[in-house]
């Protein structure tokens, strides 16, 4: 079946069988490996990505489903300049990324916090990310790099607030 | 070591910007013209006969292109090290569910799927034994090979540590104790599963992009199968994802796999597992069985160790010979004794199989003796941390295994920090006074651990690293070490950095592979940073010393008359030399700018039979405190802080360094509290992350770390090891919590809700259903 819909902001047609979900759509028909595949049960957030602006496990999505909507994956997530955007800088600066396999859904489950919330707490970082496993960081420099994020963002849009 | 640079202080992972932005290839994700899909065919049984294996069925399936058994290999491809028992596709007998038995490579994965499906497989059922106490039983079924050494085919082997007599020094100790402990079956659960890619070459060869820790142990098992030289085989390690020791043994029968496929249809093949494939089918972390008796004098010395226990490798040996010996060196814990012995048996069964994992050995003994420490403690109505103090190594010490401790010891200070950053004594004393009927108590725990760094007394112990500028001045390295997640290559980077005195982004380390570097022997026994270190070190040493030449000759002056401020040389007139323009006179002076760097680990012995030597060159040493919450009512603990103190001798990454300390730290809370995967009679129970829980961010508390730099004077700027070590004492630390909280002891992992409720578990019926089904599965 003919499916439409926005990948990575640019509008999209593709003809698919309609009992894929959007994780095989992403890998194999558009060739978007960013997005992994690590269970295929929905649980463990690899092949995260953000359908109308909110982290969903692509493996339990129906290909079908999307039509019409807004998916994003890590290659829509990035600077103007195609360079990697705040939130991935503090990853790499903090030291959040290992064996990176888990990467990908970890920069979009933090996106799709900081898109609803500007300042965070820790916890809430932590609850944002609880359907992302991570092997390798104990999720340490991950929640960090969420969290410096978060407060250089709002302080970007709130300069008044700043404290010296 | 005065004003170093880019050593010691924060860097950026040299791999982390294409993995933040999605474009990270792993083998999963390569994909080559033309390229087949493979999938095996797995042993639904735990051990079997195979009496008929017809694949022509498969052939005959459409887009199924080739199918490959053991037939197809030389010497029914056998392979293993250090036992030879292993098959890259099983020979006669499978000995564990879910052992490859054929491997079928077709245009689609479903098509593979139809292939395997249609192949005829005829299994006999074998009599099995999964239980390690009745593997020597003289009626047990044969697992392991044949021996002509009058031992049981089932006995792997035994692993000592003598010094004296602690049966009798016992009987002299004011206090004693004796306790059983018991460890079970840990996943590595690294989130990229098993996966290889394999391309034919015009010339008859094969390369392979393997997910792996060692391209040259594959290199080498490919020849020996394939009955090709090595110029013909070539294995790289493209990005792996995560590996924690898991990727050995299974993925190197994948690569015997997809490589004989690859040359019978002269076409590209890869494999990737689904993860039911992966657990079922991969080596885990073996089970242990401890009995520890200590013995202590009334003022807290402590004087005696007898230490035996049984370790089950499953199926085939793998690692396990290795694993027991580092087990027994550790098993008696950072500490003095007067007479301490090891005794550890290992043996076959038909439960999965071990083989490495993070810790090796030193993560099952350490839970078993960091409790047993904590348990005399008690006994002797010591503060634990007090008691550690008092009994455990210091520089000028002699160890239980004969060895003079004569530098680096730093766990007194690790215990120290730790035991303020902590507010320990406040904590222990005001959860003393928790009220006896409260429902959630707190408790507080400490572990130390000490760890060989390396391979120890295994076997020559060295690495090579090479380094070139090329003409655009652009600096590479290769090791023949991998990066599988850890942040070696960042290591490698700022190292040569350091030493080059040149910026980090100068510097590209390849990925390894076996036709550019150079075999160092395994990537394994957290080794990387010292032997790959500090063979970078010396490559890059010996590579400034052709440049401090081109140097002194541009400058027109003695070599030792130039110094560097940045990247620049400067000389006598003061005036800065740009090192490009260095390194273009070094080329017209006709200077070679690429240089090779060895370094071979100092000597050490063991004698297997006396139970004495020096097993280690170094050790790492470290304590851990946990805080706990536990609530009575339904068994759950929650572990509320973690503080964690590491004697690394120096840091070189520090954010690698302390990712390293913390996903040590998730890997042991997970061993401590939940990970089990156990198996019932030959099944495995949890074959995805829906019933294997690892921790989550929720799971995971904040964790304070900090490091010790007590410098290792042959370590490159004073570095040991962190990636095993950071793991080993979490789970014991938070045991000693759960008892400091409730005052009930659960001496076996993991502390889950049932063993925390009500001190014992609940009987579980397993089926083969599930893991039959998942064989066969897309």
């Amino acid at each position: 079946m003919l499916i439409n819909f926005n990948l990575n902001h640019k509008p999209v047609s593709v003809d698919a069988p309609a009992d894929i979900t959007l994780l095989a759509l992403l890998r194999d028909r558009f060739k978007l490996t960013g997005t992994k595949e690590a269970c295929e049960v929905g649980e463990c957030g690899a092949c995260s990505v953000l359908l109308d602006g909110e982290l969903v496990n692509s493996c339990l999505v129906a290909a079908p489903s999307v039509m019409g909507r807004n998916v994003v994956t890590i290659e829509g997530i990035h600077a103007e300049d195609g360079g990697p955007n705040d939130l991935q800088r503090n990853f790499i600066e903090k030291g959040a990324v290992q064996c990176g396999f888990c990467i990908p859904g970890m920069v979009l489950a933090g996106e799709a916090l900081l898109s609803i919330k500007s300042d965070p707490s820790r916890l809430e970082i932590r609850e944002a990310l609880a359907g992302n496993l991570c092997r390798c960081t104990g999720y340490m420099q991950i929640v960090d790099a969420i969290e410096t994020t978060a407060k250089a963002r709002a302080e970007k849009h709130h300069p008044e607030k700043r404290e010296d | 070591m005065a004003n170093l640079k880019y050593v010691g202080h924060p860097a950026q992972r040299v791999d982390a910007l294409d993995k933040v932005m999605g474009k990270t290839k792993y083998v999963g994700d390569m994909s080559i013209p033309g390229m087949l899909y493979a999938r095996s065919l797995r042993s639904e049984l735990p051990h079997a006969r195979i009496v008929k294996l017809d694949v022509s069925p498969a052939l005959k399936v459409p887009g199924v292109v080739a199918v490959v058994t053991s037939d197809d290999f030389m010497n029914h491809s056998n392979f293993g090290f250090p036992i030879s028992d292993m098959y890259m596709l099983a020979y006669e007998k499978v000995r564990y569910v879910g052992e490859g038995i054929a491997s079928v490579a077709a245009e689609t994965p479903e098509a593979a799927l139809e292939g395997v499906k249609a192949i005829i497989c005829e299994l006999e059922p074998l009599p099995a034994v999964f239980d390690m106490a009745h593997a020597l039983d003289p009626d047990a079924p044969q697992i392991g090979p044949n021996r002509t050494d009058g031992n049981h085919p089932n006995y792997i082997g035994h692993y000592p540590v003598y010094k004296g007599n602690p049966t009798e020094k016992l009987q002299e100790c004011d206090v004693t104790i004796e306790q059983k402990y018991e460890t079970v079956m840990q996943e590595h659960a690294y989130l990229e599963t098993e996966g290889g890619l394999a391309i034919p070459t015009p010339e008859g060869g094969v390369v392979v992009y393997l997910s792996c820790q060692s391209p040259f142990i594959p290199r080498n098992d490919l020849c020996k199968v394939l009955g090709l030289s090595a110029d013909r085989v070539r294995v790289i390690v493209p990005p792996v994802g995560g590996s924690f020791g898991g990727k050995d043994d299974l993925n190197y029968q994948t690569a015997g796999q997809v490589a004989a496929l690859a040359l019978k249809a002269k076409r590209p093949v890869r494999m990737t597992f689904s993860r039911e494939e992966s657990i079922i089918a991969s080596y885990k972390r073996g089970s242990m069985r401890m009995n520890i008796k200590l013995g202590a004098d009334q003022d807290g010395t402590l004087r005696a160790c007898e230490f035996r226990s049984l370790y089950d490798s499953g199926a085939y040996s793998s690692q396990s010979p290795f694993t027991s010996w580092r087990a027994s060196i550790h098993a008696m814990g950072a500490y003095r004794y007067e007479d301490c012995t090891v005794d550890i048996d290992t043996v076959y069964t038909n439960t999965g199989y071990a083989g490495a994992y993070r810790g090796f050995g030193n993560t099952e003994v350490c839970s078993g003796i960091e409790q047993a420490i904590d348990e005399m403690a008690d006994a002797l109505k010591m503060d634990p941390m007090d008691f550690r103090l008092k009994n455990c190594l210091k520089v000028g010490d002699v160890t239980p295994h004969g060895q003079l401790l004569s530098e680096s010891v730093g766990l007194t200070d690790c215990i120290l920090k730790v035991r303020k950053m902590s507010d320990w004594d406040r904590k222990r004393k005001e959860f003393a006074s928790q009220s006896p009927s409260a429902e959630k108590r707190r408790g507080i725990g400490v572990a130390a651990l000490f760890h060989g760094t390396s391979l120890g007394a295994e076997g020559l112990d060295e690495a090579t690293a090479t380094i070139e500028i090329h003409s655009d001045n652009q600096v590479t390295l290769t090791s023949g070490l991998t990066d599988y997640g850890t942040g070696a290559r960042t290591v490698y980077t700022l190292i040569a950095a350091e030493i080059l005195g040149i910026k980090p982004e100068r510097i590209l380390v390849h990925n390894p592979d076996t036709n550019t570097a150079k075999d160092s022997g395994p990537t394994v026994a957290s080794r990387t940073t010292i032997l790959a270190g500090n063979s970078v070190r010396v490559a890059a040493q010996n590579l400034i010393q052709n440049l401090d030449w081109a140097a002194a000759d541009f400058l027109k002056c003695d070599v030792y008359q130039v110094h560097r401020v940045g990247e620049d040389y400067i000389g006598p007139s003061e005036e800065p030399v740009s090192w490009d323009i260095i390194v273009k006179h070094a080329r017209e002076m006709g200077l070679v700018l690429s240089a090779f760097g060895r370094w071979t680990a100092p000597e050490i012995h063991w004698d297997e039979e006396k139970g004495t030597g020096i097993p280690y060159f170094a050790y790492h040493f470290g304590a851990q405190v946990a805080e706990v919450e536990v609530d009575l009512k339904t068994g759950h603990t929650d572990v509320v802080n973690i503080w964690a103190v590491h004697d690394i001798g120096k840091v070189i990454f520090p954010q690698g360094a302390y990712g390293q300390l913390y996903g040590g730290i998730s890997h042991g809370l997970g061993y401590g509290l939940y990970e089990d995967l156990d198996y019932q009679n030959g099944y495995a129970q949890s074959i995805n992350f829906d019933t294997y829980l690892i921790p989550t961010s929720m799971d995971m508390p904040e964790i304070k770390g900090g490091f010790v730099e007590a410098a290792f004077s042959a370590g490159p700027f004073g570095a040991k090891n962190i990636a095993e070590p950071s793991m080993v004492p979490t789970a014991p630390a938070i045991l000693n919590a759960i008892a400091n909280a409730t005052g009930r002891r659960i001496r076996k992992l993991p502390a889950n809700l049932e063993r925390v409720m009500l001190g014992k578990e609940l009987t579980k019926k397993g089926s083969p259903f599930s893991c039959k089904v998942a064989l066969k599965i897309t």
